[in-house]
């Protein structure tokens, strides 16, 4: 056989091999093309849920990258005349790609100060009488940190010294392993809990509250936010804590605090002046989200948390541009302009109307059913598919099922921020598994359980708790 | 000649290392082994990247540098590399090479021909770069895991791949070189020599006739392959097997035997969705097999 032409169907095959999923989303697609418009649909409309398809196969494999899917979804828009073009440049950025990028800055700017030792010593001061009860603190510290400052910055600044803790565990004994998963999953559980926290904890809940602004005229400022989640955050704490406890039962005694403690107490940290401006800024972001985020935005303030670190060369540009990924916030702008062309061409109505048809089709059916469905679909979308393209892509139909009705949005927007089932669902999971001490195994083993009971809380608290405030 | 080391866990991995250094030491070549570490999602990839640098910066380990100190120290241990007070990997440097390659440097080179490197992405991706890259010529894998990885990888990776199945160092191997009147077959052939001289091992050439017309000619073939041998000063038995080439191959094959064939001539596409003779032997064989192309 000719050699040249092995070699060309080889390298056609291989590409063929890594790319699979990008043709077959194509084929998808082309085929839905040709199907009739559904009844009840316009054109544009459904054209816009034929893009919503592919960007949601795109973005589970990955077989393209980010920015490669984002400008698709941008081009497709135009292309399949879903909107015009000026339509769909405005519509790609808002302040919930602002705050994208701001807190992916400040985040990198924040780990780039290495205040871990500062806080690995604040953790031990306050919780280091007893191995429980520092587990619990580094729970608690990582969900009231991650509340405010996102998921990303935490893990970063928690995983040194949660690995400092485990570093010299034998693993290969039960009791070892479990402490050592014990102690990850304590960080990594008590991260990805806090993110619900408050709107800046992340970016699926910035993606909401813009959402319902647009959608239903309807405001949620930053306390309104943790008035309704803190409190969910809390019990979900508590249960986490008992949960490892219960699935990875150890006595603790691989680990080595003393050993830990002189290792911290003994790190000279020299940058003093560099730590206690940085704790200035990102108190005076914080509280600024508080107090003007109705003046000036949640993205602004994020961003100008960046700008002052810049401005005060405790970060470079370079540093921050070498580490920010700038393909999630172009895919989270085409995603969120994917989802205001949903609603805008009626395409989320339809979908409500259809789902809806087939509640009523159930032999019991409340508000209760439809708020569970479009709770766990969200929670389960999200597990597979990462939380906020799930809320910018999902959260249109979740507030079209009831545009006045708060909860069903907040649901959808916290239940999205359940990412204990796989390890592509968040930066946390993915850190977690990538420091090759946990499996996807394991993660699903102990996050199906807290998904549930999660689920179950939330579903607790928007009956019971919310009708009050 | 150069050889690429893939290792994965570390238990899993002592006989795919231990045999490919055999074999870089016989053949002086020099040697890569490669850690490929787990496929981050895009979302997180910078993330993770931050993480790590933070790891580095903090001295503790990232994730794959442990399992090439294992690997450094299983080469310590079975004399492959001599350590010296200041060869230890303690002091190690990880340099941030071109895509997702990273090399470790230690305080002292331990030597000129041995590097340790780590990958991070698609295993298949990253061994074809790898290679394509640096010109290995034999890529060695464990073979455990996934048995369709192995198929992509005899597939698409421009070296020979010896997949090392049921290793063991006490065992006293031979060469099973099934032959055909391919061009592959020739290459394998070729390679065959170089090991037989190179380990002294035994070799046995089999041919499989399927009908009783190509019996003449298979026996012709046999004798002229045997002829290279002795050529070589290699002594070789021969044999012809029947039935179904595969079946016969993988049940003549012994826990002792090393299989060396050649790549088969198939058009790559009908390889790729059906598969091929030397594939489904690799991934039938119980013992080591090579695959020349």
């Amino acid at each position: 056989m000719n050699e040249s032409y092995k070699i060309i169907s080889s390298s056609i095959l291989f590409w063929f091999s890594q790319k699979k999923w990008f043709v077959y989303s194509i084929l998808v697609s082309i085929f839905l093309l040709n199907l009739n418009t559904p009844i009840g649909l316009s054109v544009p409309a459904y054209h816009s849920l034929i893009i919503l398809v592919l960007v949601f196969m795109l973005v589970t494999f990955e077989p393209i990258p980010f920015p490669a899917i984002a400008l698709l979804t941008l081009v497709l828009q135009v292309i399949l005349e879903v909107a015009p073009p000026d339509k769909v440049a405005s519509s790609f950025m808002n302040d919930a790609v602002l705050f994208v990028m701001g807190s992916l800055m400040f985040a990198i700017a924040i780990v780039h100060q290495g205040l871990d030792i500062r806080l690995a010593r604040f953790i031990v001061f306050i919780f280091g009488k007893s191995k429980r009860m520092f587990l619990a603190g580094l729970m608690s510290i990582s969900a009231i940190l991650s509340s405010f400052l996102g998921e990303h910055t935490v893990i970063a600044i928690m995983l040194p010294i949660g690995l400092s803790v485990i570093k010299n565990i034998d693993t290969q004994k039960t009791d070892g392993k479990n402490a050592v998963l014990i102690t990850l999953f304590s960080i990594a559980y008590g991260t990805i809990i806090g993110s619900i926290g408050t709107p800046s904890g992340g970016a699926r809940n910035v993606i909401m509250i813009n959402y319902l602004q647009e959608f239903s005229n309807v405001h949620i400022d930053y306390w309104k936010w943790m008035k309704h989640a803190y409190p969910i955050l809390i019990i979900q704490l508590a249960v986490a804590y008992f949960v490892l406890q219960f699935t990875f039962p150890s006595s603790l005694k691989n680990i080595k605090m003393r050993g830990f403690k002189k290792k911290v107490e003994n790190k000279s940290i020299k940058k003093d002046i560099n730590h206690l401006f940085s704790c200035l800024i990102i108190i005076g972001i914080i509280a600024s989200w508080f107090a003007f985020n109705d003046i000036y935005g949640l993205g602004i303030i994020a961003l100008g948390g960046a700008l002052v670190f810049m401005i005060f060369g405790m970060i470079s540009w370079e540093e921050i541009n070498k580490n920010t990924n700038w393909g999630v916030i172009l895919l989270f702008a085409a995603t969120i302009s994917l989802g205001f062309q949903i609603n805008e061409t009626g395409a989320s109505s339809w979908l409500v109307i259809k789902f809806n048809e087939l509640l009523n089709s159930l032999p019991s059916n409340s508000i209760n059913v439809s708020w569970s469905i479009m709770a766990i679909l969200s929670g389960l979308t999200a597990n597979f598919f990462t939380s906020s393209a799930t809320v910018s892509l999902i959260g249109p139909m979740a507030i079209e099922l009831h545009p006045t009705d708060i909860s069903f949005a907040l649901s959808s927007a916290i239940a999205s921020g359940f990412s204990f089932l796989t390890v592509i669902s968040s930066p946390t999971a993915m850190i977690i598994y990538s420091t090759g001490l946990v499996s996807t195994k394991i993660f699903f083993r102990v996050g199906i359980l807290m998904f549930i009971i999660s689920i179950l809380i939330l579903y607790l608290m928007s009956q019971f708790y919310w009708v009050t405030l | 000649m150069k050889i690429l080391i893939a290792i994965g866990g570390k238990e899993f991995s002592k006989p795919t290392l231990d045999l490919g250094m055999k074999i870089a030491n016989s053949f002086k070549s020099s040697t890569t082994i490669a850690y490929v570490g787990k496929k981050i999602s895009q979302f997180s990839e910078k993330d993770v990247s931050v993480v790590h640098q933070n790891l580095d910066d903090r001295q503790l380990y990232r994730p794959g540098i442990r399992t090439l100190e294992w690997a450094y120290d299983f080469l310590i241990s079975k004399n492959y590399i001599q350590e010296t007070n200041t060869n230890k990997f303690d002091d190690y440097l990880l340099v941030d090479e071109e895509n997702s390659r990273m090399k470790v440097l230690l305080k002292e080179q331990h030597s000129d021909n041995i590097d340790l490197i780590m990958r991070t992405g698609e295993i298949i991706e990253q061994l074809k770069d790898e290679v394509e890259v640096n010109k290995h010529d034999i890529t060695i894998i464990g073979g455990g895991g996934n048995k369709g990885i192995h198929n992509k990888l005899i597939q698409f990776i421009d070296s020979d791949v010896f997949v090392v199945k049921n290793y063991s160092v006490n065992k006293k191997y031979k060469i099973l070189l099934p032959v055909n009147n391919s061009k592959g077959s020739d290459k394998a052939i070729d390679t065959a020599i170089n090991f037989a001289k190179s380990y002294k091992l035994k070799v046995e050439i089999v041919a499989v006739y399927e009908d009783k017309k190509s019996h003449q000619k298979t026996e012709k073939l046999l004798s002229k392959t045997k002829g290279k041998f002795l050529k070589n000063k290699i002594s070789a038995t021969t044999k012809i097997l029947d039935g179904s080439t595969v079946n016969a191959i993988v049940n003549h094959a012994k826990d002792d035997s090393i299989v060396i064939l050649g790549v088969s001539p198939k058009n790559p596409i009908m390889k790729y969705f059906f598969g091929s003779k030397p594939i489904s032997i690799a991934q039938k064989c119980n013992c080591p097999v090579l695959i020349t192309k």
